[in-house]
């Protein structure tokens, strides 16, 4: 009971995840600035911009439906730090896990985007509605071909559990390499699903000022931002655990450094192609993701049958 | 109780988030407002980022003049923003009227309809001009919080 509770708050749970969600900010933050030639913010950015929110006026607009309004960034908040104890992190083996734990934390990833549309839409202004109905259309898009992509590596390891997707991976070394454009399919849906990079038009702020979270001020900002930090370190947590499956029966420590470094790298191209793409429009991005994302997504399930067929037997 | 109230003053002094507003100047010292939040200049060390909704912001930064038609925007934009805020009057005009003051269409400068906290006074105002009054500003407030 005392050791679940030290998990679920403490580690690897609420308050690492905090710490490690605003490192990442930072870290992603920093790297932009460094590819645009600046000095960028200070380590302590993250930090000074969540406090400083937390601290400032909570505004309700008076269209807006305050329950759903207020409720709508703790959901969202809660989704995503549940859907962090199905991942294997550091070794092979989830802190819980069950048959079928890769659809819940897929489903569990889905829920802050469905908690910015209801954001959006009960806000009542009409940035943050555009904004909501952009983030939905965007969620059609992205959410199949990331689908498709982990249940083609799930596939291979012929297993819905992503604990056992591990322990398969580290008994096969090597053929992860297969799922190497599984792993490219899935880096680019995530970037649309943190509404990052060439994706971020549901918050386009020189469109529609910021979206879904135009009315929005004070804590509810506050826990909304750190949502989509921790929500960028859980789906580079999952990307690292199904697609970067090495190293995880190795020494903890050791295990737990590769982990941070995993997460890193993912963060590290997330930055970059934020910094050397323009903004899309929603009917390109839905097209891309439909036309070239979503068959090679397919492709890739095909490529791990056939490899099953042949190799795994 | 006390580490708390550090803690946010000085989270306030490390991120202040901005809203340009153009009150009806003549472009210039908008352009010389986004010249200083290019890479050139980087404000992001100072924590400064351009938000696009006052409900984000701390600072909301003017440039102009007050005219009739943009007197009563301002007032509305300055109750959307969630307190504590502070307005910061760029470029002569908005510090003053300039060179407007008195024409039939304007009012005066920024603090005849809200209260200003900083005046950057140039026709226009450089962006080391703006960046340096907004770092005095932020270290104004510091030694204020200090003595209080």
């Amino acid at each position: 009971m005392l050791k679940a509770l030290f998990n679920i708050l403490i580690f690897p749970g609420f308050l690492f995840l905090i710490i490690f969600g605003l490192a990442a900010e930072f870290y992603d933050r920093k790297i932009y600035a460094r590819f645009q030639n600046r000095v960028g913010p200070p380590w302590f950015q993250p930090f000074a911009d969540f406090v400083k929110l937390v601290a400032k006026e909570n505004i309700i607009p008076e269209q807006a439906d305050a329950y759903v309004f207020k409720l709508v960034p703790v959901f969202a908040l809660t989704s995503v730090v549940t859907a962090f104890f199905y991942i294997p992190l550091w070794k092979t083996g989830a802190l819980y896990s069950f048959n079928g734990d890769m659809i819940v934390v897929l489903y569990l990833l889905t829920i802050p985007t469905v908690a910015l549309f209801l954001a959006g839409w009960y806000s009542c202004s009409v940035y943050s509605t555009l904004g909501a109905m952009r983030s939905l259309t965007q969620l059609f898009a992205y959410e199949i071909p990331l689908l498709t992509s982990i249940l083609a590596s799930a596939l291979l390891a012929n297993t819905w559990s992503l604990s056992k997707i591990t322990v398969f991976y580290s008994l096969h070394p090597g053929l992860w390499a297969f799922n190497l454009l599984g792993f490219i399919i899935s880096v680019v849906t995530l970037m649309g699903k943190l509404e990052k990079g060439p994706f971020d038009i549901p918050e386009a702020e020189t469109e529609i000022v910021a979206g879904s979270l135009t009315e929005y001020s004070g804590k509810l900002l506050a826990l909304f931002r750190l949502t989509i930090d921790i929500e960028m370190i859980v789906g580079a947590s999952l990307l690292a655990a199904v697609f970067l499956p090495f190293g995880l029966t190795l020494h903890p420590a050791i295990g737990f450094i590769l982990f941070l470094l995993k997460v890193l790298l993912i963060v590290s191209i997330i930055s970059l192609f934020r910094t050397v793409l323009a903004r899309l429009r929603i009917d390109q991005m839905v097209n891309f993701c439909w036309k070239y994302i979503a068959p090679l997504a397919f492709l890739q399930v095909l490529i791990n049958l056939i490899v099953k067929w042949t190799l795994v037997r | 109780m006390g580490f708390l109230k550090k803690l946010v003053n000085w989270s306030r002094l490390k991120s202040p988030w901005i809203l340009h507003f153009n009150t009806g100047a003549c472009n210039a010292c908008d352009i010389e407002i986004i010249a200083a939040l290019t890479p050139r200049y980087d404000l992001e060390r100072f924590g400064v980022q351009l938000k696009g909704t006052p409900r984000h912001v701390d600072i909301l930064v003017c440039s102009g003049p007050i005219t009739r038609q943009t007197a009563d925007r301002v007032i509305r934009i300055y109750e959307q923003m969630p307190e504590p805020k502070l307005v910061v009057a760029i470029g002569s005009c908005a510090t003053s009227g300039g060179i407007f003051d008195g024409c039939y269409n304007v009012e005066h400068g920024i603090d005849s309809v809200i209260p200003v906290a900083a005046y950057i006074p140039g026709c226009p105002a450089s962006p080391k001009a703006i960046i340096d009054g907004i770092v005095k500003l932020l270290k104004s407030m510091e030694e204020k919080e200090k003595s209080s």
